[in-house]
């Protein structure tokens, strides 16, 4: 028989991460509605914490460098990267797909785990929708400066050119990327706004100042929390969940397609989608728990975060990591099964060539780091698993760089092999654009819901009749009359 | 909205506002839900509840019927399917038509993800959009915002509204099954008497900025319909302005300060062969004369120049011009330029001058028939001043013509004119030719006919 403390609460300690059952409660602390509204609302009420300002200060700073460097760009030309021939890619592609696949977490956690019926999902979808869009932003500034003169860079949408009258090439993955991409990009705005609304709403009847009940007013539309609008509500959300889904599997399909659809040994394989996929939710869940753990304590929201969702999280990042790990294990494989020599070549130039260093910070950060999840002690030690995030970041980020990298730098023709090396303005281009994201972040947290109230009531109102029902069988195992256990 | 229409711009004074309906409180969702059964069972359908999240069972309560929304978004996503085929087939397929690799026109395997994208870009703002209009959002006059306590239905408070507007809707009885059911508070709705109208400062304002943004497009299509001797007003400046250097500029990358650099010694420009070669020309440039030489040089293929050296018209044609002539032939004179000297002559030359060289051809003959006077008689190439012209003179008559010859220098490479020049001087020495010049064998088989006169014509 197991031996229960009398004072036993199931909604007042954090004991998530022992029970992760179906009855364990998504939130802690015995909280009620109010007490919710008034813990999320707290964030951008209260004046910000001097951590917020050092580190909006850091990252705003950060963000005008970037700014003044792409506006350097422009001015001087793509000459001031490391760009060379064989290596015409290089960073702004490598930091393009890094972008993008952190940004896939959040509509994943929002759309997928919504249609999955994940409660959990209710506590981090906001914030990992904002960090999506954050995430989308920084990536689509790459392309758009790629192009080399970015004041023409309309032309990647189906616009008849000035002078050919000459339309885009529909059969181009890079095409399809800009159509892809852009999607993604304003579906995940507006899934993340539409959820918003009701929050948005919050804050209005909340606010204090006549011009901020006058702009979160403007911001949710009127909205009053009628039934007859949250009934139409709710199937506009799950009609976006369901359409969102199979965007966010699509995009890094496409974004793989960029490489996988050309001829090049290490890029042409059928692989791509699904590994670029598996990449883009582990480095996106990854950025999640990079960005969360802090936010939760600053915050103080451990109640609303609790390690339960920390935990899923972690789980989700142990198997999309092994998933990688397997992709690159059956790209060696492929290679060598192929018998192909220019592919197997590439393979073992890969990770014994120049850019060996390259492949094996790759593997150890995404293959082997992540495996530490298979320890709860890891899944649940806010340290530990911060640490482990940032890994697979780093690790992530290695992995495009040497997909790109090593595969143009040594194709086909020995003759026309080359070394590339960035510049000074590639790494600090690279460093500024987290500077912009990291600003867009800071401000979200500062101005508008981190965490979706209304949702987080909807999985308590669920969640109260498992509650009572488990109260019940704990004071039965004990003897004791359920109310005295429950309900103070 | 439409409580607050009629709150005219005239009326400044102030009456009691409107009633529109009831609205009680509750503390939680399973009152609201008991609640709300009770008003649809009374037959209330101009009912409402307003809730901090969606209450699970409250459509069923309040008797709200299932929304039109996903076949709204079922028409939006075939309509970006169609959007997104057409657009790739009639961009890629019909207007500017892409040969790639030779794969077919139009609608392609490749065609695949953008239709996807647009199919599911559609549907999306489509939710969005045709959810704010079914809810009819957004909308930010609303009498249930007149009452304070309605700030907590954001936050953990749930209300039930039951509007005037309802049919069988009476202020008593309405009070009174709402408080049948125990809410924490019960009040009346007033309409929004707040002025409706916008501030006339926010007004202005707003009609100001607007205006001031149409500056910038009416500039720029004023520009668009003028013309402008200016040069252009670059922008961006893309490639129209490159680092490079242009002739006679000076620079600091060479020593000599020139951008132009000088021909490295021994450099043969186009053309200049032709110029200074004896072959080409029939004489040497080098040796015109010493003031003039250099300058002759340049200028001798010319015609107008060379029409300046000419003697007057009438005189004995280009002995006067007192050129150095080439006197030895620069071809072998051997039985192949012999030949192709015969082929050529008889082909271009024959037809005026004669098989034999005595200006008798056959168009030489007719036009005598015919007695123009416009014709000049061709010169007998056995003519005395002809024999005595060195070989280089002929050669330049070929190529330059003379008098009423043409020139002949586009049809006969400059080999093939030195061979003509060579079976001219054969067909020369053929007609005043001397027994002594015949090989002793072959003297016996002449006749008399045959044999060449001793003296010269």
């Amino acid at each position: 028989m197991a031996s229960v403390p009398s004072s036993y609460n199931p909604r007042e300690i954090d004991n998530t991460g022992d029970i992760p059952g179906r009855r364990a409660p998504l939130i802690t602390g015995n909280q009620t509605y109010s007490s919710v509204t008034e813990m999320v609302c707290r964030v951008a009420e209260d004046p910000q914490p001097s951590i917020w300002w050092i580190l909006f200060g850091m990252s705003s700073l950060t963000a005008v460098m970037f700014l003044s460097l792409i506006g350097f760009l422009i001015y001087k030309g793509v000459g001031i990267w490391g760009n060379m021939s064989p290596v015409f890619w290089a960073w702004p592609i490598v930091n393009f797909v890094f972008w993008v696949g952190i940004g896939h977490a959040g509509t994943l956690i929002s759309a997928i785990l919504f249609l999955f019926r994940q409660n959990w999902r209710t506590s981090i979808n906001r914030a990992a929708e904002a960090m999506t869009i954050f995430a989308v932003i920084c990536a689509a500034i790459y392309p758009g400066i790629h192009v080399g003169r970015a004041w023409l860079a309309f032309w990647l949408l189906p616009y008849p050119s000035l002078n050919l009258w000459m339309w885009p090439q529909f059969r181009s993955p890079l095409l399809w990327d800009v159509f892809a991409v852009g999607t993604y990009a304003s579906t995940s705005l507006v899934f993340w706004y539409m959820g918003m609304i009701p929050d948005l709403a919050t804050y209005r009847d909340r606010a204090k100042s006549p011009l901020k009940r006058f702009i979160y007013g403007l911001l949710c539309l009127g909205w009053t929390g009628s039934s007859r609008h949250w009934l139409v509500y709710e199937k506009a959300y799950t009609l976006l969940a369901a359409l969102a889904a199979p965007l966010v599997l699509s995009v890094h399909t496409v974004v793989s397609f960029d490489f996988a659809v050309s001829q090049l040994p290490g890029w042409h394989t059928t692989i791509f989608p699904p590994y670029f996929v598996a990449g883009a939710i582990f480095s996106g869940f990854a950025m999640v728990v990079t960005l969360l753990v802090p936010m939760r304590k600053i915050y103080k929201l451990e109640n609303l975060i609790t390690l339960r969702h920390l935990d899923n999280m972690n789980k989700i990042i142990l198997a999309t990591g092994s998933l990688v790990g397997l992709a690159y294990g059956t790209e060696f494989f492929m290679a060598w099964y192929s018998q192909n020599q220019y592919e197997s070549f590439t393979f073992i130039n890969r990770a014994f060539g120049p850019y060996w260093w390259a492949y094996w910070i790759m593997v150890t950060c995404n293959v082997i780091s992540p495996q530490l999840f298979w320890f709860k002690w890891f899944r649940t030690n806010l340290v530990a698993m911060w640490v482990v995030s940032i890994f697979v970041n780093i690790g992530m980020w290695f992995e495009r760089f040497v997909i790109t990298v090593t595969s143009l730098s040594r194709d086909f023709l020995p003759s026309s092999w080359g070394y590339y090396s960035p510049t000074l303005y590639d790494g600090l281009m690279f460093f500024g654009s987290f500077g912009v994201f990291l600003t867009l972040f800071l401000l979200f947290c500062r101005y508008l819901p981190t965490i979706a109230i209304s949702e987080v009531k909807g999985v308590m109102s669920a969640q109260e009749h498992a509650d009572h029902a488990q109260a019940a069988v704990l004071a039965e195992l004990q003897g004791k009359d359920p109310h005295t256990t429950h309900g103070h | 909205m439409s409580h607050n229409d009629h709150n005219s711009k005239a009326t400044k004074e102030p009456r009691p506002p409107k009633a529109c309906g009831w609205m009680a409180e509750f503390e939680n969702e399973h009152d609201l839900l008991h609640a709300a059964e009770k008003v649809r069972d009374a037959g209330y359908t101009k009912t409402d509840a307003f809730t901090p999240f969606p209450v699970h069972g409250i459509d069923h309560a309040l008797g709200i019927k299932p929304t039109i929304l996903p076949f709204i978004v079922l028409c939006a996503g075939l309509t970006g399917l169609c959007t997104a085929l057409l657009m790739q087939w009639w961009m890629n397929g019909v207007d500017y038509k892409y040969i790639i690799s030779g794969k077919p026109f139009g609608i392609t395997p490749a065609s695949i993800p953008v239709s996807f994208e647009l199919t599911i870009l559609f549907s999306a703002f489509t939710s969005v959009l045709g959810m704010l209009a079914l809810n009819g959002l957004p909308k930010f006059s609303n009498p249930v915002f007149t009452n304070p306590k309605f700030d907590r239905a954001t936050d953990d408070r749930f209300f039930l509204y039951v509007d005037s507007t309802d049919k069988y809707y009476n202020r008593e009885s309405v009070r009174e099954l709402l408080s049948s059911v125990h809410p924490s508070s019960l009040d009346e709705v007033l309409e929004d008497a707040s002025p409706s109208e916008l501030p006339r400062g926010i007004l202005l304002g707003s009609l100001l900025l607007v205006l001031a943004g149409l500056i910038p497009a009416a500039i720029v299509l004023n520009m668009r319909a003028s013309f402008s001797d200016l040069p252009r007003w670059h922008v961006f400046f893309d490639m129209d302005f490159q680092p490079k250097k242009k002739p006679q500029q000076t620079t600091t990358i060479f020593k000599d300060g020139r951008s132009m650099r000088p021909q490295v010694p021994g450099t043969v420009s186009r053309g200049q062969l032709t110029n200074e070669d004896p072959f080409y020309l029939g004489y040497d440039p080098m040796k015109v004369s010493s003031v003039d030489g250099p300058r002759q040089i340049y200028v001798s293929a010319t015609d107008t120049v060379l029409e300046t050296l000419q003697p007057p018209a009438g005189g004995d044609g280009g002995t006067a011009l007192n050129l150095p002539w080439l006197e030895k032939l620069p071809v072998e004179a051997n039985e192949a330029n012999i030949k192709l000297g015969k082929t050529k002559y008889e082909t271009y030359c024959s037809a005026c001058h004669g098989y034999a060289g005595f200006g008798d051809g056959l168009v030489a003959k007719r036009a005598a028939s015919l007695a123009q006077d416009t014709w000049t008689t061709p010169t007998s190439l056995h003519a005395d001043r002809v024999q005595k012209q060195p070989v280089g003179q002929i050669f330049h008559t070929i190529s330059k013509g003379q008098g009423k010859m043409a020139s002949y220098a586009s049809s006969l490479t400059p080999q093939e004119r030195w061979s003509i020049v060579l079976y001219v001087r054969a067909l020369q020495r053929s007609r005043n030719a001397k027994i002594e010049d015949v090989p002793v064998e072959q003297r016996s088989g002449l006749t008399d006919a045959q044999a060449p006169k001793t003296d010269g014509q």
